[in-house]
């Protein structure tokens, strides 16, 4: 169950990337599995880095944030490459945005190699949580933490801030909302890099329990989906229930009846398509 | 690592100014001009790593070669393209038969391009030395009596060997077993294997769960938490690539690795990635065919090993060594085809006969041919162990099997060979 809500909280950072861009600039931006997995390998280097330069092993934790967060100028860049086709047909943003993966693939391919990169000590430096038979890394509970707080901040962020209210007039009614004078281009330019931003941090978040390795992008993208179907596209809510769904499901088939373990996933998928093909929360847009 | 791309365009930088040199003085063969060895190789996805580590031994054996002369006085000039999907590597090999004209071709990792090669390369006639693919099922249906293909070791000899080791350092003291293997036929035909031989040779033990993660997991917290709940006094795995680590991890921070016994069959395919802080000791580990500190490793061997960690800085692990001995053997077996032939270059079919049983020494030691064209080699396998220079886990002791034990002998099924065994 708590490997479920583990693997829900990172997937989520990764599907509000995806859900925040194409609530307010409807982009479909396949790329947000790079940036996870860019964050991940930043990580590894950075934090392999910094505990070298002698900072204490115990603030791995803030140096992988901040190199999620300093990862985040790509955004602007790859956002005035995508802005050039955002009025074009979304098969041309598919195409785009699946180059970029591709792209972004080489890339790491060109600056870390083939062989999985990790960090290989520090996960369990915050200590185990017995609770039981059970042994609980306390690394997972800070994720599961830090994937809710995000959540929270987000949400604040939309809903309470001036910046929020700017972005929800743009996902409205982006014509309206540049006549009355919002400039545009930098609020899409912000907002994609905080999409950015979410990816790249829960990539350089979940690497110390796992390796990273080049195609850990394109699997997410597809569980990403999976989570944006179920949630409905464009939504925040969608993506915090869809990924808490697709990740505890998976975790109750693994447990239960593992040769579903996919299937679960994908017949979930097909059902919320049939009876609410908008997806759960479609109408909580951004 | 990071400069793979610039290694691999010196490879072929060398191998242009080599012909360039070549055109220099007279052709010393009636055949001028360089030897073209066609090379697939993936450079994406899952199997990236295993696709660079057999170019790594492809480039090492091509400049020991040409360095002594080249093949027979001809340099041997590669041209690689990439593995990936099965209907796009087969027009790769066709455009390396039919427009680069190469004279033989080698690499491919993944079964499933491997089974869509073979046919081709017999409808072409041109020669194809697998690196890999070989998971057995496909291969009996699909190439059942290749001509031009040869192919690599059974890819459940690795499940062999660590099931007889199960046998001989685990029985009495293991009731209950588990499996976690990637959902695709490599790993359903290791845990079938591993379950058969733990029937033939009377283990008693009995299956709690298995569980089959897609291929390209990074997260197996969720099946972590099934193979604690199940509480196995053994956990098979035949993960060799990324999945391998993560999983270790992932046990080793629930607790699984102080009270479970593991098995790693293939493991040390990415052996630096097993590091002590999380990988136990014990534990039976897999490096396939060849094994970077074997204690009694050949001079070539030794070579390669500083070779390869000055040039890449990294240790090297098996596909290095499938790929060495298809150069060494094709070298092998031209001479020896063309001293049959008077001198002259000798045809395909004079070469295949060469090969067919050809023994050379490769980079593991003795490797050969069947006369199925299939492999004979070792396998190494052993307790894992932190009695080392590394960060990594090594072994200690170190078992080695030849295949003529662990694979199946030509002509019969899989489980017709193990039911076979005498108890």
């Amino acid at each position: 169950m708590l490997g479920g809500v583990f693997h829900a909280a990172v997937l989520f950072l990764a599907a509000a990337g995806l859900q925040l861009v194409f609530g307010v600039q409807k982009i479909l931006n396949l790329a947000c599995g790079s940036f996870y997995a860019l964050g991940a390998y930043f990580g590894v280097s950075l934090v392999t880095w910094a505990l070298g330069a002698g900072v204490p092993p115990s603030l791995f934790l803030g140096v992988l944030i901040l190199g999620g967060v300093l990862l985040a100028v790509i955004g602007p860049p790859v956002e005035r490459l995508l802005r050039t086709i955002s009025d074009r047909d979304e098969s041309f943003q598919l195409l785009l945005t699946f180059a970029l993966v591709l792209m972004f693939e080489d890339v790491i391919r060109f600056l870390w190699g083939t062989a999985p990169h990790q960090l290989g000590s520090v996960y369990l430096l915050y200590g185990q949580l017995k609770v039981g038979a059970l042994t609980i890394p306390v690394y997972n509970l800070v994720v599961i933490a830090a994937g809710a707080t995000i959540a929270a901040a987000v949400g604040w962020l939309l809903t309470r801030t001036r910046f929020g209210r700017l972005v929800r007039a743009a996902a409205e009614n982006p014509r309206m909302a540049e006549a009355l004078g919002i400039d545009l281009a930098r609020l899409y330019s912000r907002v994609f890099t905080l999409g950015v931003a979410l990816g790249t941090v829960g990539g350089a978040l979940v690497i110390p329990a796992t390796a990273a390795v080049n195609e850990m992008g394109i699997e997410l993208i597809v569980e990403a989906f999976a989570v944006v179907v179920i949630g409905g596209l464009g939504s925040m809510r969608g993506a915090f229930a869809g990924a808490l769904i697709v990740g505890v499901l998976k975790a109750v088939a693994i447990a239960t009846y593992p040769e579903v373990e996919m299937l679960a996933i994908y017949v979930i998928v097909i059902a919320v398509l049939v009876l609410r093909p908008a997806g759960l929360f479609a109408r909580a847009a951004a | 690592m990071a400069t793979t791309r610039r290694n691999f365009l010196r490879l072929l930088g060398g191998a242009s100014a080599a012909l360039a040199a070549r055109l220099d003085g007279p052709p010393a063969f009636a055949q001028a001009g360089p030897v073209k060895i066609g090379v697939l190789a993936a450079k994406a996805g899952v199997t990236a790593p295993v696709g660079e580590s057999g170019l790594r031994g492809t480039q090492f054996a091509v400049d020991r070669i040409n360095a002594a002369g080249g093949i027979l006085g001809r340099r041997i000039e590669l041209v690689v393209e990439e593995e990936s999907n099965p209907k796009d590597t087969v027009e790769r090999f066709r455009k390396l038969a039919l427009q680069t004209r190469v004279d033989v071709i080698t690499g491919v990792v993944s079964t499933g391009v491997g089974l869509a090669i073979g046919p081709v390369a017999e409808e072409l006639k041109t020669l194809w030395l697998a690196w890999d693919a070989t998971t057995q099922k496909g291969v009996e249906e699909t190439m059942p009596k290749p001509r031009y293909s040869f192919r690599s070791v059974d890819n459940e000899a690795e499940a062999v060997m660590a099931s007889i080791l199960t046998a001989k350092h685990f029985k009495g003291k293991i009731k209950t077993v588990a499996g976690i293997n990637n959902d695709y036929s490599y790993g359903r035909d290791n845990w079938a294997a591993f379950l058969a031989i733990m029937k033939k040779l009377g283990m008693g033990v009995t299956p709690v769960v298995d569980l089959w993660p897609k291929l390209g997991e990074t997260n197996f917290t969720s099946h972590v938490a099934a193979l604690g709940q199940a509480r196995p006094d053994l956990i098979f795995c035949s993960f060799w690539s990324g999945d391998a680590p993560i999983l270790m991890k992932q046990a080793h921070a629930a607790g699984l690795t102080a009270t479970i016994r593991f098995v790693m069959t293939t493991a040390g395919g990415v052996h630096e990635s097993l590091k002590k802080a999380f990988t136990p000791e014990g534990m039976i580990l897999g490096y396939n065919s060849m094994y970077f500190e074997a204690p009694n490793a050949s001079p070539l061997l030794r070579e390669f090993v500083r070779w390869h960690q000055e040039r890449f800085k990294e240790w090297p692990n098996y596909e290095s060594d499938h790929a060495y001995f298809t150069l060494a053997a094709y070298r092998a077996a031209v001479e020896k085809a063309a001293r049959a032939a008077g001198g002259k270059w000798p045809s395909p079919d004079q070469i295949i006969e060469a090969l067919e049983g050809m023994e050379v020494e490769s980079l593991s030691g003795k490797r050969s041919y069947r006369a199925d064209h299939i492999m004979e080699c070792s396998f190494f396998q052993g307790l894992s162990t932190y009695r080392n220079k590394h960060d990594f886990v090594t072994v200690d002791p170190l078992e080695v099997m030849s295949t003529r034990q662990i694979q199946k002998p030509s002509g019969l099924g899989l489980y017709e060979w193990i039911n076979s065994w005498k108890a």
